[in-house]
């Protein structure tokens, strides 16, 4: 290929994501839908890369990969040094190019965004960590020199892998404690397998243990371990427990059978799915209407989530319009194709039914003028109210912080709204307010990505080594 | 001040050591001003000449010729704001006798049989006057001569212009009389050695004490004065006794105004035309080696040491050396040539003994190189020199009245044409002598012949000298190759990041070349930053602009050369066979092998020291400087001749002290204690990767660098296949040795070559660079002598930065740090054009939202300090004011220009976006230089500035005359002292349409713009556009750098009117990342400096000034205009407004964003800018600068310019910002102007061009209607640009083609003046009788020129100079005939005239992509250097032009009558057409004769055109 026919890579190859699956296949599995990239496909897509000199996806990358680089040495059919160098800002890159919404990170930022076609930057973060797996590569710890320094993290999910990843990489021995018998937090029970099989992380667990990360799962810190016991014990402990309190409507008719709230319909789907214990609350919504209130993440996975299953018909409803929504446009995308169908503007007032749901009340919106941190708030429109008619109703409204009991009588003190309060220091970010103590993730800044949990995991991880004197 | 010569003294001491006067080397190297400006700084140049009578027979008509000659030269020299005061003129004749000893005995002193005479300056009070004479005069007694008399030479002052009068010294004239068993040549030493004791003597008491001359033999008169005025001031020279046999004489242009009687030309033997670009290595090297200088004539030369002046004028140090030469015993032949050898290096066809001459002597001496022209007498010999590269014109002519005349131009004086025995011109290293005492003419090959035989060079060179050549390739790229982990270790101690092995190290050996890059440096300069910079970063590479050109390494590498010896230096005066005991090396980057080989002892036998550069952190950084000086020292008493220094051995406990701290502190050391040329400093390091950082190690003093860290890098990269991406490549380890020092090599050429330096033994120790941001304690020990103006930070940062990087390095757990310098990385190097800021930028313009604008600005005005302004803050003149009180937004707006951005490197759309919006702003667009379709010309999409470039692409006199502004870019932010360069990807139909060029031919334009090289040149080029469209307002864009306030007061005097001031943070669309990153200093420093040197010189009110770089928000506005800008250029911010997303890649054509790219999918597709994206853009920041003025109390730009007290310093951010001192950028000490601002409306030349009036008066009606006719008119040579006003009027009424049907034909006789037929448009035809001067033809768009010689000449056409340099330069058309011989650099960058001449110069068709040239004779070297279009015949009598062309793109073949007859009858017609205009006889020859000359010529082609395509393109062009 000559120089000029690579420099326009962009221009003469289209961006083409890897293939999906037929949507007859997949809206009756719980698999993930993406086919993967070959060696060929990776290489050419990753070529299209322009190498900007500002690098828009590494900027607006929450953890800021170096993806001009990795997509280079993609090009050049350097796996391993591209496996390495993804993991030297992110601990869990195959999970992230799976579930990140890129049309609104890297992708969307990606300069030939406009009109060319994005580069496939979560396709083949995925392609490198899985083929590099795949091949044999683990990641080098020949220069690890250990301490003796042991630190606790609470949580298996990605704030606390993050954290897990960056102490073992510098010598410390970090134990994991989480509640649930596997690791991923939502990665594994809140996010369908459609879009993260759970192989996957299970994968992840088997290189971290490899790492010398030690883990404690089916212990609830509370409840099965005194915090005091950790305190004791570990040299520093990380709080990386998520955010699980679900944002009520406030409308009547919440309560009603047949209402559900997205993480526990998620969760005990995937343990059904799994054949885990907790199965037994399992909700299944086969040959039901259903109706998913809420345009987030969640509310897609929900959407999809109940196809999979077998509802006779999933409608969603969003207060904004399709522009506004939250949720990834690829998921959105895909929920369209499976069958879902959207009701935008569209306010839910009341779930109405007797003794069970018999449908949603819903009234049109308008936005109305920016609100005090610059978004549009919406304003219902007298006169515009129906009913949407359904059996179930999935609410998916999103989370609020939900402190632990034993945070204060430690002195780990929280805002208003319930978050954790860390310091901002450059030697030690992420502390709390028990210098002991650093947490981050969704605990610290409210419901949010997996990917801007990992980095904060990761931060708050640099804040510890600091704390103990070892940056 | 200039100080001459400084007042210690060297004493010998047991064991043949010699001290060192401390304080006077410190004051000798030390900046002596306040604010920003420096003596230093000041750069002369002129016009020169001498008469000599062939057989020594003296006559007043010499004398009286040569000052009618020097007043003819009058518009190469300068004119003082006063009208009166001259920046200098004088004579250096040989001794009058019979007037002196005349005038003597009216004086009542006795002569005796042997006298000598002096001028002698000295103060105006009369008390130190007087001591000063007492102290001359002991000074003679001690030397056993006898002091005659004074006598009061008669002088008028009413000759003087006032500038002049305030510094006019009292001038007597000194008579000294020799014992009577004396010779005249030591009565000549005595004489040298009392006038230098003398001055020492008085230096410090008697600032006017001087000596223009004290000699037995020659006699100078010169001062602060016009030409005509000469012989008004000195009545002597009317006196007809005064009789000389030769003249030297001189007119000087000075950059500044502020008179200094003393630096006048001639000096005591020389007059200099040019500058001498390695003056800063040749001063300090005569410093270091005045020790080693050793004469058995001069026993006692050491007490008047330093033999050369280290501030001053460069032509002043350059004639003290070669007087020390001359007296030390040599002449002046041997001195000149090996003061200014021709390039001998790169000439393989060289005569080996004289070869072996220049490769002796040359690791004693360095040369003294840069643009020259010198003429010199020391009363026996009249001798006349040029530059390697022949920068400077010299013309000369024999009449048969025995008199040679060489001169600056010819025509100086009017001899009859039919009394011309011979006319000729100096060629490139050419030297040229008549020996008084024989009557003989020493031709260049005499003195070849002289020179070669007196010493068997040869035979002591084969025994001597040890090549290290190629043979002895580093078969194993690293020989130790690192393991995984100490390789982490070192990369992290010496901050290799992955970006640098990524886009430095791997691309250096992957493509033999450095990386190109494009936009701009957006960085903060190290001092600012937060992050740990390499030592190297803080080191600006200096660039010749205006007052001397780079070298072209490229095109013209034919004379340069890296060569370097590693050996002892010894005395020029006594040369034998052991001082050839020396290694020779092809360059200074040396494989491992190599430095095994040198340390080597048994091999070689040369004793070298190890020095460690790790010290412990406890003893500190500067402690252990000293120790290592101590050892350095001690190890060259100990016989060391190489001193190898090395970062090579990490430990754990130690840190390794930066290697360019080592080798400055060293050097310095060894100089100060008498050592430095007894050794040879090498550098073994691993900071050194890219060719910046070779270049400061080697202008620091070091011979030679080992870059071990580079190897061991790629080396990594070659087990894992990652430089070439070939998998293959392991096999090639060699190959990617030798392919990174080959790049680095280019590198070194490149910047070399930026400051206009040919070889590296000038650049060694030359520190040719300006430091921002370090503090006094590390420059003075370590680079002494460099500027670092702002202070900054000191040897604990330094320390501490080295601590911070050891403790990662040997922390395994750190990975190699990512980078961030080159793009944008989170977590490293703050960018100013980050993509927070492209991105609100581009919300802000594209919704119109002046919200989102204020958030950009906040963003921009309150980031982290990254420019020096952002530790500038504002202090308002009184209380807030209502904003509507403030001045408008279209008077502010009237202010912007944009930068100059070619139609080329952006897409037509963008380009013409631009131009609209700034149009319907009321502001100015600048087309940057690539031509614009004249369809545009009178629409809304004109742009108003019309940039001028050193590749003159497509500018013609229609382009110009359609200009507000006509702005000669002399240098480029991103990039000075380089050409432009536009791939060829970028070059499609209507790109090639407009530059006249070849689609898909990548184009470069040169370094220099070949008409400038030397300020009176550029003066001369103001004046080709000011006669071309008078009307428009002519402005230079020049560079921030040391120095550029005077080249900016030089080229107001030069009679621009704008001045542009660029920061080194410009953009550009493709240029070598070290050029974007290593050179240019920040506009702010600039922009001060040129505001206070204007005043200083009180020429504020004539120019406007522009500053620019990096200009983005309404404070950079405010700030700017503060530190004396009127006017501001804006070339980054409005290209993203109109989409860029600073993506770098301009260079490739593929901007996705359509701005910067001519692919026609990504530009009609994908290009979204609006011209009223730029408007939003420019309106937002207009109103920005209201809301700031009316906040601080300001109600117009106008009281902001220059008013520093509005600026305070801020507190920064940092230890070292705390430590930087801005307060020279605030300064006005010693401002004498009142203005701060230009208050007139043109700055009008001297010359008022009044035979180009009259001729455009006598035919404007011609022009007008069309009708044409013809005129005929006598020239002289000060008659310059003729033709220009003419075309300019023809192309405003017709183009450029327009009225070629019906011409006007102008007949002209005599020696024409500079740029004649310049732009010469279609409907001019010139035919001169006679001859001209440089430039013929310049810019010619159409029309015709002839030149034949006169009636009646007795000379052989064919042989003789019938026109000068670079003629025919960026000719887009027309033809040319000349029957004559032309001088160097004919047709470079002719892209479409058709010529004939009869003989040519150097680098003839250089840079040539279209047109035909046909040169009837012979030609100079490096024929068609970049030839990359159109062709040329060659007729080669003697058949060696294979030899003579430059092999790179062309080929060249034979005329075969039967399978080429197009091109036959075609070579045939064009002689026919030859012959027809010019009556040439050897034209005539060759066609009687033709079938038996057609075997003689050459068809010269660029290698990628077919021979039959060449006829083809001719007919389709026509």
């Amino acid at each position: 290929m000559s120089v000029a026919d690579k420099n326009l890579q962009f221009l003469d190859i289209p961006r083409h994501d890897p293939e999906k699956l037929p949507i007859e296949v997949r809206k009756n599995e719980f698999r993930e839908i993406y086919t993967q990239f070959d060696a060929t496909g990776s290489k050419q897509q990753a070529g299209r890369c322009l190498a900007c000199g500002n690098p828009f996806c590494e900027w607006k990358c929450p953890v800021h990969n170096y993806i001009p680089n990795w997509l280079k040495l993609i090009n050049e059919g350097n796996l391993f040094e591209a496996a390495e160098l993804s993991h030297q800002t992110n601990s869990l890159p195959e999970m992230c190019g799976r579930i990140c919404p890129q049309d609104r990170l890297c992708e969307g930022a990606c300069t030939l965004n406009d009109g060319l076609g994005a580069v496939t930057i979560g396709a083949i973060e995925k392609y490198i960590t899985d083929e590099a797996f795949k091949q044999g590569w683990r990641p080098d710890m020949s220069n690890v020199v250990k301490t003796s320094k042991r630190v606790a993290v609470v949580g298996a999910g990605p704030a606390g892998l993050g954290c897990a990843d960056i102490l073992v990489r510098n010598g410390v021995t970090p134990v994991v404690f989480d509640k649930y018998t596997r690791i991923g937090g939502l990665l594994t029970f809140g996010i369908p397998p459609f879009k993260l099989e759970k192989e996957v992380v299970e994968k992840r667990r088997e290189v971290m243990e490899e790492m010398g990360v030690e883990f404690r799962l089916g212990v609830e810190v509370g409840k099965d371990i005194a915090f005091e016991q950790l305190l004791a014990e570990f040299d520093a402990v990380f709080l990386g427990m998520g955010t699980y309190k679900y944002v009520k409507g406030e409308f009547p008719g919440e309560n009603l059978p047949g209402v559900y709230e997205a993480l526990p319909y998620l969760v005990s789907n995937i343990n059904h799915e799994l054949g885990l214990p907790g199965g037994e609350s399992f909700v299944n919504l086969q040959g039901k209407d259903v109706v998913v209130l809420g345009g987030g993440d969640t509310g897609m996975d929900c959407n999809r989530t109940a196809i999979r299953q077998g509802a006779a018909s999933v409608t969603c409803t969003y207060r904004r319009d399709a522009e506004n929504m939250p949720g990834s446009r690829r998921d959105y995308k895909n929920s369209v194709e499976e069958g879902v169908t959207f009701l935008f503007n569209q306010q839910p007032i009341e779930i109405i039914g007797n003794g069970k749901v018999e449908g949603v009340r819903v009234v049109e919106t308008r936005l109305g003028p920016p609100g005090p941190r610059g978004r549009r708030v919406t304003e219902n429109v007298p006169g515009t109210e129906q009913v949407i008619p359904c059996e179930a109703v999935v609410i998916a409204f999103g989370f609020q912080a939900s402190p632990a009991q034993w945070f204060s009588p430690h002195s780990i003190g929280v805002h208003g709204n319930g978050r954790v309060r860390v310091s901002a220091d450059r030697v030690t970010p992420f502390q709390t307010t028990n210098p002991k103590v650093f947490a981050g993730g969704d605990m610290v800044r409210g419901s949010d990505l997996v990917v801007t949990a990992v980095f904060e995991g990761r931060e708050a991880a640099k804040g510890i080594l600091g704390y103990l004197g070892l940056q | 001040m200039g100080v001459a010569y400084g007042g210690g003294s060297f004493a010998s001491e047991k064991g043949g050591r010699t001290s060192f006067d401390q304080e006077l080397y410190k004051k000798m190297t030390a900046p002596a001003e306040h604010g920003l400006y420096r003596s230093s700084y000041e750069k002369d140049s002129c016009g020169f000449g001498l008469i000599a009578n062939l057989d020594d027979q003296p006559s007043h008509w010499l004398v009286k010729t040569a000052i009618a000659s020097l007043n003819r030269l009058s518009h190469r020299g300068a004119i003082a704001a006063d009208g009166k005061t001259g920046d200098g003129c004088g004579l250096l004749l040989k001794k009058p006798d019979k007037f002196l000893r005349a005038v003597a005995k009216t004086a009542g002193i006795k002569l005796a049989p042997m006298y000598g005479v002096g001028l002698v300056f000295l103060s105006r009070d009369e008390k130190i006057a007087a001591a000063s004479r007492a102290e001359l005069e002991a000074q003679l007694k001690a030397e056993d001569l006898i002091f005659a008399g004074w006598r009061n030479l008669p002088t008028d002052p009413n000759a003087c212009g006032a500038e002049a009068l305030k510094t006019l010294p009292q001038i007597l004239q000194v008579f000294v009389n020799a014992p009577a068993d004396m010779d005249e040549a030591s009565f000549n030493r005595r004489l040298f050695m009392a006038r230098r004791r003398a001055e020492k003597a008085r230096e410090e008491l008697d600032a006017a004490f001087y000596l223009p001359s004290l000699s037995a033999t020659t006699l100078v008169y010169k001062g602060m004065i016009m030409p005509a005025h000469l012989v008004e001031f000195f009545p002597d020279l009317g006196d007809e006794r005064v009789e000389a046999s030769v003249v030297v004489f001189h007119q000087r242009f000075s950059t500044n105004t502020l008179p200094q009687w003393k630096l006048a030309h001639p000096f005591r033997f020389l007059a200099h035309n040019g500058e001498i670009n390695t003056i800063e290595a040749n001063r300090g090297w005569a410093l270091a080696r005045g020790p080693v200088m050793n004469s058995p004539l001069l026993p006692d030369l050491k007490d008047v040491l330093p033999l050369v002046s280290m501030h001053g004028s460069d032509s002043q140090s350059l004639d003290n050396m070669l007087e020390v030469y001359l007296m030390g015993g040599l002449d002046p032949l041997q001195a000149m040539r090996l003061l200014m050898p021709p390039a001998w290096q790169g000439i393989d066809a060289m005569d080996p003994d004289l070869r072996a001459f220049y490769e002796f002597y040359a690791p004693h001496l360095e040369p003294w190189d840069g643009p020259a022209g010198v003429v010199l007498t020391d009363g026996r010999y009249a001798c006349c020199t040029l530059d390697r590269n022949g920068l400077r014109p010299a013309r000369y002519v024999i009449t048969k009245d025995r008199h040679l005349t060489i001169a600056s131009e010819i025509g100086v004086w009017d001899y009859k044409p039919e009394d011309v025995v011979r006319k000729g011109r100096m060629g490139p290293g050419q030297m040229i002598a008549l020996d008084l005492q024989t009557a003989t003419l020493l031709e260049n090959e005499d003195i070849n012949e002289l020179l070669k035989v007196r010493h068997p060079y040869k035979v002591w060179l084969k025994k001597g000298v040890k090549y290290l050549e190629s043979d002895l390739v580093d078969p194993s790229l690293a020989a130790e190759p690192m393991d995984k982990r100490t390789l982490a270790v070192y990369r992290k101690m010496f901050n290799i990041t992955a970006e640098e092995r990524e886009e430095i190290i791997r691309v250096l050996a992957r493509d033999e070349s450095e990386a190109v890059g494009s936009m701009g440096d957006d960085t903060p300069m190290p001092v600012l930053s937060h992050h740990t910079r390499n030592l190297y970063d803080y080191f600006r590479q200096q660039f010749a602009q205006v007052t001397n050109p780079p070298i072209d390494p490229l095109r013209e590498t034919i004379v340069m050369s890296l060569q370097t010896e590693i050996g002892p230096e010894c005395n020029v005066f006594q040369p034998q066979a052991s001082h050839a005991q020396q290694i020779v090396l092809n360059s200074p980057v040396l494989s491992q092998r190599k430095l095994r080989q040198i340390v080597a002892q048994s091999e070689h036998g040369v004793p070298n020291a190890f020095i460690d550069l790790q010290y412990d952190p406890a003893e500190g950084l500067q402690n252990a400087l000293h120790r290592i000086c101590r050892e350095a020292e001690a190890a060259v008493r100990d016989g060391n001749i190489i001193i190898l220094i090395s970062d090579r051995y990490l430990v754990r406990e130690k840190i390794p002290m930066h290697a360019l701290l080592a080798t400055g502190a060293i050097h310095h050391h060894l100089v100060t204690v008498g050592l430095r040329c007894k050794c040879n400093i090498l550098v073994e390091t691993g900071t050194a990767r890219d060719p910046h950082h070779f270049a400061c190690l080697i202008g620091y003093g070091a011979t030679a660098v080992y870059p071990y860290m580079a190897y061991q890098t790629l080396y990594e990269m070659m087990k894992k296949g990652g430089v070439t991406g070939d998998k293959a490549e392991q096999d090639h380890r060699i190959e990617l040795g030798r392919r990174y020092r080959k790049a680095i090599r280019k590198g070194l050429l490149k910047i070399i070559s930026k400051m206009g330096i040919s070889t590296i033994a000038s650049y060694r120790a030359g520190q040719l660079f300006e430091i921002v941001g370090l503090g006094p304690d590390v420059v003075d020990m370590c680079f002494r002598g460099t500027q670092s103006r702002i202070k900054g930070a000191n040897f604990d940062d330094l320390h501490s930065d080295q601590l911070g990087l050891a403790g990662r390095a040997w922390n395994d757990m750190k990975a190699v740090e990512h980078g961030g310098l080159l793009k944008f990385v989170h977590g490293g190097e703050y960018h100013m054009y980050n993509p927070d800021v492209i991105a609100t930028l581009q919300a802000a313009v594209n919704t119109g939202d002046y919200s989102i604008y204020k958030s950009f600005a906040q963003l921009v005005n309150e980031r982290p300090a990254s420019a020096l302004r952002d530790l500038l803050a504002l202090v308002p003149k009184g209380a807030a004011i209502p904003v509507d009180e403030v001045e408008s937004e279209e008077a502010i707006l009237s202010r912007f220009d944009s930068a100059g951005m070619s139609l080329g490197a952006l897409s037509p759309e963008a380009h013409e976006a631009l131009a609209t919006a700034m149009n319907r702003l009321g502001a100015r667009s600048n087309s940057g230089e690539g031509g614009e379709d004249p369809v545009r010309y009178g629409t809304e999409k004109n742009s108003k500035i019309k940039q001028v470039a050193s590749g003159r692409f497509g500018v013609t006199p229609h382009y110009l005359v359609n200009a507000e502004v006509l702005q000669i870019k002399v240098a480029q932010g991103a990039k000075p002292g380089e050409g432009g360069q536009l791939p060829g990807d970028k070059v499609n139909q209507t790109i090639a349409r407009l530059r006249f060029a070849r689609p898909g031919v990548g184009l470069i334009s040169p370094p220099p713009h070949h008409d400038i090289y030397s300020i009176e040149d550029l003066a001369q080029l103001i004046f080709d556009l000011k006669q071309v469209n008078p009307a428009a307002l002519v402005s230079v864009k020049l560079v921030a750098e040391p120095g550029v306030g005077t080249v900016a007061a030089g080229v107001a005097k030069a009679y621009a009117d704008l001045i542009t001031i660029s920061g080194y943070d410009g953009g550009t669309g493709a240029s070598p990342i070290t050029s974007i990153k290593y050179a240019g200093s920040p506009f702010e420093l600039g922009l001060a400096e040129t505001h206070q040197t204007l005043r200083r010189n009180d020429m504020r009110h004539k120019v406007r000034v522009q500053a620019d770089g990096g200009l983005k928000t309404g404070l950079d506005v405010v700030k700017a205009a503060i530190l004396g800008a009127e006017s501001f250029g804006f070339g980054t911010a409005p290209m993203v407004a109109l989409g860029c997303k600073y993506l770098r890649i301009c260079h490739l054509n593929n901007c996705a964003t359509g701005v910067a790219t001519q692919h026609e999918v990504l530009r009609e597709k994908y290009f979204l800018g609006q011209p009223e994206m730029v408007i939003n853009y420019f309106r937002f920041v207009a109103r920005e600068v209201r809301e700031i003025m009316a906040s601080i109390g300001i109600r117009s730009v106008a009281e902001l310019i220059g008013q520093t007290q509005y600026l305070k310093t801020a507190e920064g951010q940092t230890e070292r910002q705390r430590r930087l001192d801005l307060s020279p950028l605030l300064s006005t000490e010693g401002l004498v102007s009142p203005a701060q601002f230009c208050t007139e409306p043109r700055n009008p030349p001297f010359d008022k061009g009044l035979l180009a009036e009259q001729m455009v008066s006598e035919m404007q009606a011609a022009i007008t209607d069309g009708s044409g006719g013809e005129w005929s008119y006598a020239v002289k040579n000060y008659n310059r640009s003729i033709g220009a006003r003419l075309s300019g009027e023809i192309a405003r009424a017709w183009g450029n083609y327009g009225m070629a049907k019906s011409p006007v034909t102008v007949k002209l006789t005599g020696s024409v003046g500079q740029s004649f037929g310049v732009w010469n448009a279609g409907g001019l035809n010139m035919i001169l009788e006679g001859d001209a001067n440089d430039y013929v033809g310049k810019g010619m768009a159409a029309g015709k020129l002839v030149l034949k010689p006169p009636r009646g000449s007795g000379f052989v056409a064919k042989d003789t100079v019938i026109m000068g340099n670079t003629c025919l330069y960026g000719a887009t058309g027309g033809e040319l005939f000349a029957a004559g011989q032309v001088g160097e650099r004919f047709a470079v960058r002719n892209s479409g005239a058709v010529a004939v001449v009869e003989g040519a110069g150097d680098h003839c068709c250089e840079y040539m992509t279209g047109g035909v040239v046909c040169v009837l004779g012979r030609t100079g070297v490096n024929f068609g250097a970049g030839f990359t279009g159109g062709f040329a015949y060659v007729l080669d009598m003697d058949r060696d032009f294979v030899d003579r062309y430059n092999h790179e793109l062309i080929d060249i073949h034979r005329i075969s009558p039967e399978a080429m007859q197009t091109q036959l009858l075609h070579l045939q017609h064009l002689i026919e057409r030859h012959v027809a205009e010019t009556g040439s006889e050897w034209g005539a020859e060759i066609l009687r004769d033709f079938r038996s000359y057609i075997g003689h010529f050459w068809v010269v082609k660029p290698k990628a055109a077919s021979i039959e395509s060449l006829i083809e393109n001719l007919s389709r062009a026509a």
